[in-house]
């Protein structure tokens, strides 16, 4: 057999190194500045770096910039060489770094100024997902090409991680972006309510299986036997991890919603699959570690195992955590606490972070051809990034279990002990000391930083990399007697096919009936859709990402129905694009801010945000004065209405053209009430509608008793 | 076409049972699934896990 000669492409491979390098320190400094701003309240400087706009901009930056490029550099090495084939199209491949660079740009700018869709991890606005559609299609393509032309027969277990990401994360996207355009920068979700928090958590929870596992558990099949030098524990192992990974994780995202206005039917399905997730998760833990069997002597010396060892460890604590969360009473704890935020950090540092670092250490001295810069600095990174996680994590686990029994904790004659905001003070050490390890973390991939620069620089990058590989013998029938598995191994479609199968089969039966089935949310005849200027208030409520800190759901237990008020139904929702439920409650629930235990006057609220420290002494949540002298804009009023409408909300045929009429009488009366407590304002500022907004809330249940 | 699935699936009344059906799926696609492995050819399992190993491009630099 004629072997032909070749070329890999190194240099897309060091792009979006770099690019990962890049954007994680930026990710990682962002999130060290919000954290810092719980700790210290004066950092919300100006409307643009608030927690609130921040928190997305950090969330976003790490996961899509940082861990997405990761993924593609690790894809574009190890796919060309398990197939023994350059990457299809270098223009191809161009276009997708470049594109992926743009988009992140887009989110960098966009997200500080506010333009969001107000769900978490899904803040970017339509263009901008229109682009993620485009330049995802495009890697597809490529990958997909890639694989028709290769010369190696069977596809390694990697790629069928790959190639399940791009289906997943491609229905994932489209379902969570469906969305009504009003301008060229604004659009409503689709889904209201009850239904949007279940396509949220759907999409959230799968993001986090789907981008952030799926793809790096297929980087951990080939660069950790690469780095130890010997083949995976088990390949029997590996195909069973894959098929049960994706099947049970597509079901799990309504733990994220236990105890709220979720299906109960739809909350215990959520439950049994994350329970049964620790199955494949472990076996692709206990798959990757026992790879170094007989090599563990190595992981002393080479400081990229040491990097892998420690990923693979987080990965199977995170995912023994996960499941622990989605018990009901387990949940009842942690929920709306530091916890998760200990949890997800816990599997972003130690699991991707370490991993990508890995695989950095391991890859840019090969595609450099010369040794690694400094052996001792790694060590250095390795030691500050495992402390990091350590003094990151800790704090915050113990900072959620005192702030979970605080909220609950009642005094003898059936009191809440502890008011919201003394919880909040008391949680400011906890923060300090997780900002020190996330900075202990940075100054790690700052070391990196250097070491591979140094590297880069002595070396020089061997941009086509010479190979040789004999052509693949077409052999495309299945013969009598063959195992099933090595023949879908070279069916890449059929491969892709039964993954979208297996993921569809999951989320269709937890999604369509609660979109069908109308006894799911029960109506209640008193919730009526919001007034022009309550919608516009909203819409600044979720422009400013109050949803980072404030919950919108209150739990059926004693100690909230104590603090906020009559629990959360369903039927409340109805009117809500997009809903607003929260997953933090770093400050208090608001869904009965205008009727519930903590209503306020418009005055306390004109004040509070005006200067939150002065009507609370000891907040930690950002000013925002500037909503004092900021011009609501009425002119989009008409639009909103119009696009509410489409989206089945009853506003009546031509309310549109005297909605903002009705906006500015409601103002007038807001504006009266203020004089009352002798403050002057006119009644088209933003923190005039944001007033009405949070008086409305949770109010027509109410209305319901009176009558 | 929807409209007619729409109807009748708001006349579901044991909706409960989505959570039973949803577990049998997994459970029969899991026990196939694990038969089908462990029927696999011993020789086959050696030749796909070396699948890292056999590419010829493999720098031979020591780099940690």
């Amino acid at each position: 057999m004629q072997v032909e000669k070749f070329y890999y492409d190194n240099r897309i491979v060091k792009n979006f190194a770099y690019a990962t390098i890049l954007w994680g320190v930026v990710g990682m400094l962002v999130g060290l500045y919000a954290a810092l701003q719980l700790v210290f309240p004066s950092l919300n400087v100006t409307q643009y770096g608030t927690f609130g706009r921040l928190r997305p901009l950090h969330t976003n930056a790490v996961i899509f910039a940082f861990v997405g490029n990761g993924i593609f550099m690790g894809v574009y090495y190890s796919l060309q060489r398990l197939l023994k084939a350059r990457m299809y199209s270098d223009l191809l491949s161009k276009i997708h770094f470049w594109g992926w660079q743009l988009i992140i740009v887009a989110a960098a700018i966009t997200l500080p100024l506010g333009l969001t869709n107000g769900a978490e991890y899904a803040e970017l606005i339509w263009p901008i997902d229109i682009a993620i559609t485009v330049i995802w299609v495009v890697f597809g393509w490529n990958m997909f090409a890639t694989i028709i032309k290769r010369r190696e027969k069977h596809l390694y277990v990697a790629i069928w991680f790959y190639i399940a990401t791009l289906v997943t994360v491609a229905v994932l996207h489209i379902v969570r972006s469906i969305e009504l355009p009003y301008s060229w920068l604004h659009s409503y979700t689709w889904y209201a309510g009850v239904q949007d928090a279940l396509v949220q958590w759907w999409y959230g929870h799968n993001a986090v299986a789907f981008f952030l596992t799926t793809p790096y558990l297929g980087l951990m099949y080939y660069f950790l036997p690469k780095a130890a030098n010997r083949p995976v524990y088990s390949y029997r192992l590996s195909i069973i991890h894959f098929w049960s990974l994706i099947f049970l994780y597509i079901w799990a995202g309504p733990h994220h919603l236990l105890y709220t206005a979720l299906p109960n039917w739809a909350q215990s399905l959520g439950i049994v699959f994350s329970i049964m997730l620790i199955f494949p998760s472990w076996g692709g833990m206990i798959n990757g570690l026992l790879t170094l069997r007989g090599a563990w002597d190595r992981v002393r010396d080479d400081v990229v195992l040491k990097f892998m060892v420690v990923a693979v460890t987080a990965y199977g604590m995170a995912t023994f955590e996960g499941p622990m969360l989605s018990l009901k009473n387990v949940s009842a704890i942690a929920h709306y606490t530091d916890w998760i935020v200990a949890h997800v950090h816990v599997g972003a540092l130690g699991w991707n972070g370490m991993l990508t670092f890995g695989v950095i250490y391991w890859l840019i001295p090969r595609i450099f051809s010369t040794p690694l810069y400094s052996k001792k600095l790694a060590a250095n990174h390795f030691w500050l990034g495992t402390l990091g996680i350590i003094f990151y994590a800790v704090p915050l686990y113990w900072a959620g279990f005192t702030q979970s029994s605080m909220w609950k904790e009642f005094t003898e004659s059936g009191q809440l002990k502890y008011a919201f905001l003394e919880t909040v003070t008391y949680m400011k050490p906890f923060y300090a000391m997780r900002s020190l390890g996330g900075t202990l973390y940075l100054i790690g991939a700052c070391l990196m930083v250097y070491n591979v620069y140094k590297t880069a620089k002595a070396g020089k990058l061997v941009a086509d990399e010479a190979a040789e590989a004999a052509p693949m013998i077409k052999e495309e029938a299945r013969h009598k007697g063959e195992h099933w598995h090595r023949w879908i191994e070279r069916k890449p479609m059929q491969m892709m096919i039964l993954a979208l199968v297996v993921i569809l089969i999951g989320g269709a039966i937890e999604i369509i009936p609660t979109f069908l089935v109308q006894s799911n949310v029960p109506t209640i005849s008193s919730v009526k859709p919001y007034t022009p200027l309550e919608l516009q208030g909203r819409d600044i409520y979720v422009r400013e990402g109050c949803y980072t800190c404030h919950s919108q759901m209150i739990r059926p237990f004693r100690s909230e129905t104590e603090r906020y008020g009559e629990y959360s139904k369903a039927g409340e929702f109805v009117y809500d694009h997009p809903f607003q439920w929260g997953s933090k409650r770093t400050g208090p629930d608001l869904a009965r801010s205008g009727t519930g235990n903590l209503k306020k006057s418009d005055g306390w609220h004109f004040r509070h945000f005006r200067e939150p420290s002065s009507m609370s002494e000891g907040s930690i949540m950002p000013p925002y004065a500037f909503m004092l002298t900021q011009e609501l804009d009425t002119s989009s009023t008409a639009a909103k209405i119009n696009a509410m409408r489409t989206l089945g909300v009853p506003y009546a045929d031509g309310f549109e053209l005297t909605a903002n009429e009705h906006l500015l009488q409601q103002a007038t009366g807001i504006v009266n009430n203020l004089k009352a407590d002798s403050i002057r304002i006119s009644p088209t500022k933003e923190v005039i509608a944001l007033i009405a907004y949070i008086q409305r809330m949770g109010t027509d249940i109410s209305k319901q008793k009176n009558n | 076409m929807f409209k007619f699935i729409q109807q009748y699936a708001e006349k579901i009344e044991n909706i409960a049972v989505y959570p039973m059906i949803s577990l049998m799926v997994f459970f029969i696609f899991f026990i196939v699934l694990l038969l089908l492995v462990i029927r696999m050819d011993k020789k086959a399992v050696q030749l796909l896990s070396n699948l890292p190993f056999n590419s010829n491009e493999e720098s031979t630099i020591q780099t940690i």
